[in-house]
């Protein structure tokens, strides 16, 4: 092996192994795959519909991606620990409907339910990874249950208590428009209205990001996903950490309840059923694994962004929905692949 | 966030219903008294008998809600034991019919969705002597799978009712937005539109979850400019796409099928134009009192024709008087 | 058997070491047993562990070595029989709470998480955090030089901590988690068998690791099932075979040779010896064998050889 000049420094470098350099670094990134995807599908939808990239359109898109990337959020730090929850869709009609519910039931003001709402989510979350924890079963077992109750009991006690099968309106009720105001409003940037749960997806993804990036518990989250006795016997807290995660998926359920009532005033208690696994697409497609240990936050969001530009694009672009799903379902192999070969290479070199 | 502190929770548990003590909402909520429900009335003298409805309905439909509070009230005045179950899956929807006939039950109520897939079970309760009605879907195949009446609106009638009325309003441009992909009857409505309007569009959305439903109808209103009338094909999805329009700064109005009170509410103020409702109440009420007007005295309602429940059209000129039924859940 | 057995008694009375101003071990186990329902896992296990001292603990696959350092490190809890830390009797109902109390051990194969960075591997569990309430965030930087310096000590170079711990050789993630324990102050440091998947060369950095951690002053537990390994560095061996103790003795009472021999069991060598030579063709592995059988019989006389 040749030594090259560098290595007359006083430290030697390893000569078995050159620098990584910057973009090299880059292209270890968990979402870089899904970033290179993001872009070509937007050149792509930008190039055949012009309405697409007009602001108002573009408003749409992010709101359409917002309302799978807040939960993608939760479900992409849960699948770092090594987890996932079947149960998210229906939980965040779960959340909705205590909210409406309660509040319509004891004619409270609104934002007692909502209260309420929070810490029924976090509930959810808190037993799925106690039962989680507690019996070793696997997460897809635990939350397929969950997921069935939680379906029941949305329909069961939205009858028993509200009569019908969707909740009651509550749009008259005390604090319903300053409830509305925090959770299902639009802000006018420049003419544009853009919906408030864009901007509340956006500040979760950075606050995420700096959970695990930043943070003792981020760290934490890394090392049950990969390897939970490796961190057990380091003394990570492996079941606290789960646990935790499962009711930071169910807090993130909670704002999306939330919108979901304060945007429609009602809420329908068969609703939701299917949206956990676009919550799932979009954290595999930003490049988490589902083995756990590895992904980011910022990829569930780019995730979110593709599911929400390829939804809403194929309706700017005019074209037969019939495909919809099969592109979807093609999206997320192309992006897993992506994610494999740009990794394989980026560990190589 | 990834702390949990039993104390945090023991103090939630304990501040929750305090605040709730305290901060009533000074209007809207749980009405005091809800009502005279449907058993105040005399209850026929007839012995007891037991008929079944078995619907393809959904689970959380408001929809077959109402057609299940039509049947129930029926039952009640009839001396009736109804007993009601559900299956969207054609498959498990035949072995419910199966599961009835087992249960020696007086009279079978169904619908009538996928008929190849009933049509084994409902020869068995033919067999068995068993009253059969059918009623919603499966008007054209009633009479041959042993139903002696049916009791629905025809979808495609209800879509063209809802064309001819665009059409004398002047609309060109109708986008009908169906909520489950490949739903027969949801077709038929939107095909029965697009016979009387021709350049009707059709936008397929993801019914369970409305956060979608508006997005990609406040997409679809954007990039389709020209686009004058949205229809919903119902209730809760009407009431999102007006959210959409108002989102989208577009010009379109708003056109429905089916009804609920908050939609009535809105064709009452003006926020939508119409709406085409099938009755689906009377369709369950129909359905059990056929049956037992059967076992009364061997009657048969229709004269061998289906019942139309429907196309009733519901507009500004009479959703005030249709409000007060539909805050009963009956419409 | 002429190598000389020692005991919990002889030891506290007569042990002089330099390191120990204390009558008591940093770290002892008496008459310790674990049992999973009705399967014995270990009995009857004594055995102590002081400063700048190596204990080595010897077996064979099944001899009952996993389920002794699991106890010792708070994954399983002994049933029988007491485990001193620094005199108090104690029973670790958690790993973190053996690693409050000094000990923290090194294993084979989980010893880290793959795909995480070298230096989040390195603060996993015990990260350098600064700020306050929900706003304390790890200090990047500083836990990356550390990291950095710590391997630099160990004289272990790694060009960048934020690579994968994954992408190292066996070897150096060993390495990782031993300058990872001597950081955090262990006093007890179990290490599990930390050469079996090692080449000789990177076996010989890993026995000088763990003299460099022995002589800052920590007490050792090296397991392994290699003698060779273990001779070298060690200060006391416990040999265990099928969950039981079949030895216990100081460095100055037993060779090599004679561990060895404790070890393999010279009939069962022997019996080997014979079979390759009934198979032929092994005239070097043949050699190797009845040379150890050779040692074996001189080590151990009165052990019953097979005649051949």
């Amino acid at each position: 092996m040749t030594m090259t000049p560098t290595a007359a420094k006083p430290i030697a470098a390893d000569e078995r192994v050159g620098q990584r350099n910057p973009l090299q670094k880059l292209l270890g990134r968990p979402e870089v795959g899904a970033l290179v995807g993001a872009v070509v599908l937007f050149i792509f939808f930008a190039s055949v519909s012009q309405t697409f990239i007009q602001p108002n359109a573009f408003a749409t898109v992010l709101y359409g991606s917002s309302t799978i990337g807040i939960m993608a959020v939760g479900v992409s730090l849960l699948m770092i620990g090594g987890e996932f929850d079947l149960s998210t869709g229906v939980a965040v009609i779960s959340s909705a409907l205590t909210a409406s519910l309660f509040s319509w039931y004891f004619t409270t003001n609104v934002w007692v339910g909502v209260i309420l709402a929070l810490a029924v989510s976090l509930g959810i979350g808190l037993i799925n990874g106690w039962i989680l924890v507690k019996t070793k079963l696997p997460s897809f077992i635990v939350t397929l249950a969950s997921f069935l109750m939680l379906t029941g009991l949305n329909l069961g006690l939205t009858r028993l208590i509200g009569g019908s099968v969707s909740s009651p309106s509550i749009s008259n009720m005390d604090g319903f428009d300053s409830a509305q105001a925090v959770f299902a409003s639009s802000v006018s940037i420049g003419g544009v209205d853009v919906k408030i749960t864009v901007f509340i997806w956006i500040a979760l993804v950075a606050v995420a990001s700096w959970i695990l990036l930043r943070t003792r518990v981020g760290n934490w989250i890394f090392a049950v996903g990969g390897d939970a006795n490796a961190a057990r016997a380091v003394g990570v807290p492996v079941t606290k950490t789960k646990i935790g995660l499962f009711m930071a998926v169910g807090f993130c359920g909670w704002i999306l309840g939330m919108h979901n009532l304060f945007a429609f005033d009602s809420v329908q208690s068969g609703e939701g059923v299917g949206n956990e696994f676009l919550y799932i697409i979009a954290a595999v497609i930003g490049g988490c694994l589902l083995t756990g240990g590895y992904g980011s936050a910022v990829g569930g969001a780019i995730g979110a962004f593709i599911f929400g530009m390829a939804n809403k694009g194929i309706v700017y672009a005019q074209w037969n929905p019939d495909w919809f799903k099969f592109f979807l379902g093609l999206m997320l192999l192309l992006a897993t692949i992506v994610n494999l070969i740009v990794k394989r290479r980026a560990e190589l070199k | 966030m990834a702390k949990f502190s039993w104390r945090t929770a023991a103090v939630v548990a304990a501040v929750v219903p305090l605040v709730a003590l305290s901060a009533c909402s000074s209007q809207g909520g749980k009405p005091a008294d809800s009502g005279g429900g449907a058993a105040a009335g005399q209850v026929a003298s007839t012995d007891r008998i037991k008929i079944a409805l078995i619907t393809h309905a959904p689970p959380g439909d408001t929809f077959w809600d109402t057609v299940r509070k039509g049947a129930e009230e029926a039952a009640a005045k009839d001396n009736v034991e109804l007993l009601y179950t559900s299956d969207a899956e054609a498959g498990r929807q035949a072995q419910l019919i199966q599961q009835a006939v087992d249960q020696k039950v007086d009279g079978i109520a169904v619908t009538l969705a996928t008929p190849d897939a009933l049509k084994d079970s409902l020869k068995k309760a033919t067999e068995a002597g068993i009253p059969i009605v059918s009623l919603n879907a499966g008007e054209s195949v009633s009479k041959q799978l042993g139903a002696f009446t049916h009791f629905g609106s025809n979808e495609k009638l209800a879509g063209e009712a809802v064309g001819e009325r665009l059409a004398a309003e002047n609309f060109k441009h109708p986008i009908c937005v169906i909520q489950a992909q490949g739903h027969v009857g949801l077709e038929a409505r939107c095909a029965g539109v697009k016979a009387k309007v021709p350049g009707t569009e059709i936008l397929y959305v993801n019914g369970a979850d409305m956060t979608s439903v508006e997005s990609t109808a406040t997409a679809k209103l954007q990039a389709s400019k020209d686009a004058d009338v949205i229809i919903g094909l119902g209730a809760p999805i009407t009431l999102t796409l007006i959210k959409s329009v108002s989102t989208a700064g577009s010009s379109a109005k708003v056109a429905s099928f089916d009804l609920n009170k908050e939609l009535a509410q809105k064709i009452a103020d003006g926020g939508v134009l119409f709406t085409v409702d099938q009755q689906p109440w009377l369709q369950g009420y129909g359905a059990i009192d056929a049956i037992w007007q059967n076992k009364r005295g061997g009657f048969t309602i229709g004269g061998g024709q289906s019942v139309l429940t429907g196309p009733a059209i519901i507009d500004k000129a009479n959703a005030t008087d249709v409000l007060k039924f539909a805050e009963q859940g009956i419409r | 058997m002429n190598a000389q057995q020692i005991d919990q008694q002889t030891l506290l009375k007569d042990e002089k070491d330099p390191l120990t101003h204390t009558p008591v071990h940093l770290l002892s186990l008496e008459n310790v047993g674990k049992h999973y329902g009705n399967i014995i896992a270990l009995r009857d296990v004594t055995m102590a562990v002081d400063n700048g001292r190596v204990t080595c603990v010897l077996g064979d696959n099944g001899a009952g070595k996993s389920t002794l350092i699991k106890i010792i490190a708070g994954l399983h809890q002994h049933d029988e029989g007491t485990l001193h830390v620094m005199g108090d009797a104690r029973k670790f109902s958690s790993p973190r709470e053996a690693l409050d109390a000094g000990i923290a051990t090194v294993y084979q194969d989980l010893a880290v998480v793959p795909l995480m960075p070298i230096w989040r591997n390195f603060f996993l569990g015990s990260e350098l955090t600064s700020g306050f309430g929900p706003f304390k965030s790890m200090d990047v930087q500083k836990m990356k030089d550390i990291t950095k310096k710590e391997l630099a000590d160990m004289g272990i170079d790694l060009r960048d901590v934020e690579q994968p711990i994954g992408q190292l050789s066996g070897g150096e993630r060993q390495c990782v988690a031993i300058a990872r324990a001597v950081y955090f102050g262990a006093k007890v440091l179990i290490l599990d068998e930390p050469t079996a998947a090692l080449g000789v060369k990177q076996s010989g950095v890993v026995l000088r690791y763990i003299l460099q951690a022995r002589d800052r002053g920590l007490g050792v537990i090296f397991i392994t099932h290699n003698p060779h390994h273990a001779f070298p560095v060690g200060d006391r061996f416990l040999l265990l075979k099928r969950g039981k103790s079949i030895g216990y003795y100081d460095k100055k009472d037993i060779t090599l040779d004679e561990l060895t021999a404790q070890m393999a069991g010279g009939a069962e060598l022997a019996e080997l010896a014979h079979e390759l030579e009934q198979l032929g063709g092994h005239s070097d592995a043949l050699e190797e064998v009845k040379a150890e059988v050779a040692g074996v019989a001189d080590a151990a006389p009165e052990s019953p050889s097979k005649k051949h």
